[in-house]
């Protein structure tokens, strides 16, 4: 198996507070590799590290066989990686339409372009019955679908996905695993940060647990019981709250 | 034309100018309330490069637009990582600052057997150029809107190739663009340098226009109209600002009985509009359907 | 020398209780509503308008103008807040910012029209002769307003810390949205918030036009300039930081005055500002919000 990405004893903060200790994990090709964790463990913190959106202090950050730690967000992407970040899904005034095409927008293959676009919006038919709309009105699941086709449209070796299952109703939130579901048997390669524990062990490959700015556990889903995993992720929660 | 004409559309051009400059930073989402002080330095630059060292007047005009392309470029690079009103409280800062460095420079040198260049607080006089080389100010009108049009046409030829898109990306949501494959830093210096070379030929022009320019023209007030044309005209074309000064200059400016009332009635409309249009009157909604319909008329 | 540099200190520190006033109100919006009111300076401006109006008209004593003052900032507030802030939708502080900053030049417009002169008497609040305390001289106004520049200070932090319209504030400030859900009447409390911090705004600029004992048509541009500085310096939405970033800039300035002349006093305000933007957006307390967003555009 190759590893896609591979992050060595990373250590990101912010100002005196360190929010990275020294993580290490692994992404391989044509798997889901998810990271749960409590809220404020780092997960989003390592994903905008990885995505470059934030400079590590330390540590190593190889992705393709080249060290990314310390490049711009445009360059990584540029390079194969695409993020679906938290809670900033869409560009809001432009159509549907639009917000796709954006995704695609340091592509030089005009013709592909194409091609894709017609390939995402077969996936995604309801974005095809919106193609007009401004992404702003679309529903919450409907933008996080929007946001997985922009993401698609650079064409991406690895698809980062940072919490897609905030905040939606439970059906919203089984039709987005279907997708992820669906994308890994077509060979994309996902990296998934998630809270919903029982969703994200159900699609794995392998999954991290994170706490305190570290990797507290990591192994295959059926390595450990579910309710293990939540009580962990959850103690972690507990003992941070004091 | 009557000379009030002619003073009123020139100053719509040289206003139009200076409200491109605030437009082409506001695509990028930057609020910049500083455009006046670039606006300043191209005026000081093109007067002091004719009065004082005897270039012509196209040379100080592409001095002025290198000289405001200059320093927005040098006050971008610290500034343009700074959040939304973090990056306009800075550019508020450094004008106020450009204002009164303008107070204190002084640049005086013997001309055809006088005393010339800015002074101090008492501003800078006599900057005759078009006067002294028989140039008609109907002359002048004509120079102004000629680069007024070509500055049009190259926004319109921006918009339509793959740097429109990127640019307002960008102005949306910085980090979201990134996260497409864009380089922020590079095109947000870019729109700063091409917004600083408007402001500072605006700047030049006007000098040359009003002859006299005293620090005291750029202030505040002058930076709350150039940015609120673009807000007002609206953000999704070129001719958004051009149609903000229009409203303002052409209509509240040149009646006697508003003119009183300028501020307080532009102030309301500004407002007004932000709530109602924030994108103003020509947003890209608006300019998506008159392009329908033009076509449609084809 | 050292007598000179301690008198300086003095002075800056009397101008800069007058900063810190006013930086208070700033604060104090900034820190609920996460904007930034350009017109602050400019509602207080009307309020002092107001003041001047009736004692110039009807002769009024000092606690009928510094009434007037107070009613007129609340009423300059309650028209900004209602035009500026009130309509804008969530997230667009920009918006509101930039509709804050017309606000600020219509007010100053209406307020020139009814006043046209440049500058206008104020009644004085404490006159008597200056303190001295060996070879330095402090006048008893300044000693008065830095005396109620703390006082305000507490106020206002034991008003958020352990009022209950402080915690509605915070929960407001943390998170609009949750507050909403367990039952605050949000817009109420940030319109009261917006009238509180414009009262004391009024109490700024009244005590600080009883000392100068004049007001000018700049009063505007001056007050949102040094409270924005002085609430920039301490870290906006930080109380005490207001304070210490008020006094701060007092100081710096009369250093500035004393070796330069007052062009650079009014050119250091401004570098400061620009500077302190540049290196340490967060202010000199910075925080870590600030500090993670600054680092994510410094990526960019």
């Amino acid at each position: 198996m190759t590893a896609l990405l591979t992050v060595s004893d990373v250590v990101t903060s912010y100002g005196k507070i360190m929010a990275l200790r020294g993580v290490s994990l692994r992404a391989q090709k044509g798997q889901v590799t998810c990271l749960l964790g409590p809220n404020g463990a780092g997960k989003t913190t390592l994903m905008m590290t990885i995505s470059g959106l934030i400079k590590p202090q330390a540590g190593s950050i190889r992705f393709l066989d080249r060290n990314i730690a310390g490049a711009s967000a445009s360059s990584i992407v540029k390079a194969g990686m695409a993020l679906v970040p938290e809670n900033r899904l869409v560009f809001r005034d432009m159509s549907v339409m639009e917000n796709m095409d954006a995704g695609a927008i340091t592509r030089r293959d005009r013709d592909k372009v194409a091609e894709d676009r017609e390939r995402l919006l077969q996936r995604f038919p309801r974005l095809r019955e919106r193609s007009k709309q401004q992404a702003g009105t679309l529903s919450g699941g409907e933008q996080q679908m929007l946001a997985i086709a922009r993401a698609l449209m650079s064409n991406p070796t690895l698809l980062m996905m940072d919490e897609p299952s905030v905040g939606l109703a439970p059906l919203v939130v089984q039709e987005i695993f279907e997708v992820i579901a669906e994308l890994k048997k077509d060979g994309v390669s996902i990296f998934l940060v998630e809270q919903n524990v029982h969703m994200a062990l159900k699609v794995a490959d392998h999954f991290y647990l994170m706490d305190h700015g570290r990797i507290a556990f990591d192994g295959a889903p059926d390595a450990i019981a579910e309710d293990e995993v939540i009580s962990r992720a959850y103690l972690g929660e507990r003992r941070e709250a004091h | 034309m009557d000379s009030f004409t002619i003073g009123v559309v020139s100053n719509i051009g040289m206003m139009s100018l200076l409200a491109l400059s605030a437009y082409l930073l506001l695509l990028v989402g930057e609020v910049s309330f500083g455009q006046q002080a670039f606006f300043g330095i191209g005026a000081y630059a093109a007067g002091i490069a004719t009065v004082l060292w005897g270039w012509p007047l196209m040379a100080a005009l592409l001095f002025a637009a290198f000289c405001g392309s200059a320093t927005q470029l040098g006050v971008a690079l610290p500034t343009l990582r700074l959040r939304g009103f973090y990056f306009s409280v800075a550019t508020l800062a450094f004008a106020e600052a450009v204002r009164i460095v303008f107070e204190l420079f002084r640049y005086r040198r013997e001309v055809d057997g006088g005393l010339a260049g800015p002074d101090g607080e008492h501003g800078f006089r006599d900057i005759r150029y078009i006067y002294d080389n028989g140039i008609g100010t109907q002359d002048f009108l004509v120079l102004i809107w000629t680069l007024l049009v070509l500055a049009l046409i190259a926004f319109i030829v921006l918009e339509r190739s793959r740097i429109g898109p990127r640019l307002r990306m960008i102005g949306e949501d910085d980090v979201m663009a990134a996260l497409n494959g864009i380089d922020v830093v590079r095109c947000k210096l870019a729109a700063s340098a091409g917004a600083g070379a408007l402001a500072g030929l605006a700047g030049g022009f006007y000098a040359h226009s009003v002859t006299y320019i005293e620090p005291g023209v750029f202030n505040v007030m002058l930076g709350v109209h150039t940015l609120a044309y673009g807000l007002i005209g609206g953000l999704g074309t070129a001719f958004g600002p051009l149609l903000g000064v229009l409203i303002d200059i052409g209509f509240l400016e040149s009646f006697r009985g508003l003119s009183q009332y300028r501020m307080i009635v532009f102030g309301g409309l500004v407002v007004l509009l932000l709530i109602l249009r924030p994108r103003g009157l020509l947003d890209e909604i608006a300019v998506n359907r008159l392009a329908g319909l033009f076509r449609r008329a084809q | 020398m050292l007598v000179d540099l301690v008198q300086n200190t003095i002075e800056g520190l009397a101008n800069g209780s007058a900063y810190a006033l006013i930086a208070l109100g700033f604060t104090l919006i900034f820190g609920v509503v996460g904007r930034l009111n350009l017109a602050y300076g400019a509602t207080i401006m009307i309020g002092l308008y107001a003041g001047i109006f009736v004692h110039a008209e009807w002769q009024a004593g000092w606690m009928v103008v510094a009434a007037t003052t107070l009613l007129g900032s609340v009423a300059a507030g309650i028209y900004v807040e209602r035009l500026c802030f009130a309509p804008m939708r969530q997230g667009a502080a920009i918006t509101a910012m930039v509709a804050s900053f017309a606000i600020w030049m219509q007010l100053e417009e209406v307020a020139t029209l009814g006043l046209p002169r440049h500058s206008y008497p104020f009644p004085p609040l404490v006159t008597g002769p200056a303190i001295e305390i060996g070879p330095f001289l402090l006048r008893r106004e300044h000693l008065f307003m830095l005396v109620v520049a703390l006082v305000v200070m507490v106020a206002l932090e034991w008003l958020v810390r352990a009022s209950r319209f402080g915690l509605a504030l915070r929960a407001i400030a943390e998170n609009p949205r949750a507050a909403r859900f367990v039952g605050h009447n949000v817009e109420r409390s940030l319109f009261l918030a917006f009238m509180l911090a414009s009262a004391v705004g009024g109490v700024a600029g009244w005590l600080i036009a009883s000392t100068d004992q004049q007001v000018t048509a700049m009063f505007g541009m001056w007050a949102t300039f040094k409270g924005l500085v002085a609430a920039m310096l301490g870290g906006l939405g930080s109380l005490s930081g207001a304070v210490i970033g008020g006094l701060l800039l007092g100081v710096v300035e009369a250093y500035a005055l004393w070796t330069f002349g007052p062009q650079v006093r009014d050119l250091s305000a401004y570098l400061i500002l620009f500077l302190l933007l540049v290196l340490r957006p967060g202010g000199l307390l910075g925080q870590v919000h600030a500090l993670r967003d600054a680092d994510t555009r410094r990526r960019l």
